[in-house]
């Protein structure tokens, strides 16, 4: 589902956020990306999204070639991909549901299909109730579900999570788990970054460890 | 397009347009003043444009006679008068009609004539001139020709007047296109700006639209809209007070005789022209949008 192959990526001159990283992610994966800030994860993520281009390496997602896309066909791989995002990226001036409406527009989702999808998300990741409530009445693990159920909209194939448990109690994180856990069941190949070293043995999956930009350990390849 | 696409887009340009306050009024203002003044220009250029082709078809030469002639030369000058190349057809006006006309023409101010003893005004031949000799050098060779002959006291005409008007109306035209240019330039410039500030507003709903997919048109057609949407509005304001003005200038020279005249009651413009001049807006306002969402919207 997705492959790395020799993936570097330079920031300016001298900045190495990744070297020689090699990857390959099978369908239906549920895969933990770990290492200390600064490690390279998040810029592993966004180069599976395209949001970042490699310095050097391919890079193949549902079998397009990511580093070669056209540009107008990069909308298309990233509809393939929910990203939830470490700031969550909600709209602060827009209820739960129109922050979820609104993707869905832009997905060009029919409006009645729209209602019902996003009826039957809230209701899964347990807001349902804070549908009409903007984010900032919301905790921060709600506004984390809310960027979970938006990142589900679309019924991607791939699902990138980055630090999704990072400002979580040790409660809330575990029920974020779970509903992530329920994503994966259902086909969803998904790759969750995070520091919480806790969080990863308890959950006993295939697990890649990045050190200074190298994947140092990989427990499933 | 479905229905419900169009229906999200008007509704998020509205909502933009509301969000862009003193920007978007400063980007109308801008398109206003310089739609305004290209429809002044464009007014001003048709109307003394119908003027000079009203004095054209009107314009003849006057070939006044001395009070002393007598039957047989003035019968041989007007043979010799129809024999000019020029000359398309002639006719006589004898002093007791010039008298009447004039008196037609003063109408109301009977005073003016109280002191009149003879009738001063002078027999004339009033010679229709065909089109292709409205050049000032073939005028002004036929006019010195007609003064050398027997019985003519003066001959005039007003052509060279009407080719100093040409002269100015194409001036105007230029300076007209000039100024336009620069107007727009700067219209295009203020609308760029305010897109600018909209596209940097929305900073977060672009960057989150971008992510999950959303095409390239999707991100940017609110914005252009937006700019069409300034842009429309401001050469309708501009059209609604340039007709106002126009309507205003007619009823000042209404009163006045010049006006009476000259302007036959005025024109304001075709409906084309006045297409025009909303399609001008429209394009200075979707052109400065479509800059700046090109520069500012890596998307």
């Amino acid at each position: 589902m997705i492959q790395l192959f020799r993936v570097s990526k330079t920031f300016g001159r001298d900045v190495e956020a990744l070297a020689d990283v090699s990857l390959h992610l099978r369908k239906g994966e549920f895969v933990f990306l770990t290492g200390g800030s600064g490690a390279g994860k998040t810029s592993l993520l966004r180069l599976i999204f395209r949001d970042l281009l490699p310095t050097s390496g391919q890079i193949l997602v549902s079998g397009r070639n990511v580093v070669r896309l056209p540009e107008r066909e990069v909308p298309a791989l990233r509809r393939l991909v929910g990203v939830i995002f470490q700031d969550f990226k909600l709209l602060m001036d827009r209820t739960v549901a129109e922050n979820l409406h609104y993707v869905a527009r832009a997905l060009g989702t029919p409006e009645a299909a729209a209602r019902r999808k996003i009826g039957y998300l809230l209701r899964q990741v347990g807001l349902l109730h804070r549908a009409n409530q903007t984010p900032y009445r919301l905790s921060g693990g709600e506004q984390q579900r809310v960027a979970i159920a938006r990142a589900l909209l679309n019924d991607p194939l791939i699902l990138l999570a980055d630090e999704p448990t990072g400002n979580l109690d040790a409660e809330l994180a575990a029920d974020v788990i779970r509903l992530l856990r329920e994503v994966n069941a259902r086909g969803t190949t998904i790759l969750l970054a995070t520091h919480n070293a806790t969080l990863v043995k308890e959950q006993a999956k295939r697990t890649i460890v990045l050190k200074a930009g190298r994947v140092v350990e990989d427990n499933g390849a | 397009m479905r229905p419900t696409r169009v229906w999200s887009l008007l509704t998020e340009t509205l909502a933009n347009l509301r969000r862009g306050g003193w920007g978007g009024l400063a980007a109308v203002g801008a398109i206003t003043v310089s739609s305004l003044i290209l429809g002044c220009l464009w007014l001003l250029t048709v109307n003394l444009q119908a003027i000079m082709s009203d004095w054209k078809a009107q314009f003849e030469v006057v070939v006044f006679l001395r009070d002393d002639i007598t039957a047989e030369q003035r019968d041989l000058l007007r043979r010799r008068l129809q024999t000019e190349a020029a000359v398309a057809a002639v006719q006589y006006t004898t002093k007791e009609e010039a008298l009447a006309v004039f008196k037609r023409d003063l109408r109301g101010q009977a005073s003016l004539l109280e002191g009149l003893g003879d009738n001063p005004l002078p027999a004339s031949f009033q010679l229709r001139i065909g089109e292709e000799h409205h050049t000032p050098a073939a005028m002004r060779g036929l006019v010195a020709s007609l003064e050398r002959l027997e019985g003519v006291e003066e001959v005039l005409y007003g052509l060279e007047w009407i080719d100093q008007l040409a002269r100015m109306v194409s001036g105007l035209q230029v300076v007209g296109w000039a100024v336009a240019t620069i107007l727009g330039g700067t219209a295009v410039f203020i609308v760029g700006n305010t897109i600018r500030l909209a596209v940097y507003a929305r900073a977060d709903e672009i960057e989150i639209l971008r992510l999950v997919g959303a095409t390239r048109g999707y991100i940017r057609a609110p914005f252009i809209l937006e700019g069409l949407f300034q842009g429309l509005l401001g050469g309708t304001l501009a059209l609604l007070l340039l007709f106002a003005g126009y309507r205003y200038v007619v009823w000042r020279l209404g009163l006045s005789p010049a006006g009476l005249l000259a302007l036959d009651g005025g024109r304001f413009l075709e409906p084309l022209q006045v297409t025009g001049l909303l399609a001008a807006g429209a394009v200075l306002g979707g052109l400065g949008s479509l800059l700046s969402v090109r520069r500012f919207l890596k998307a």
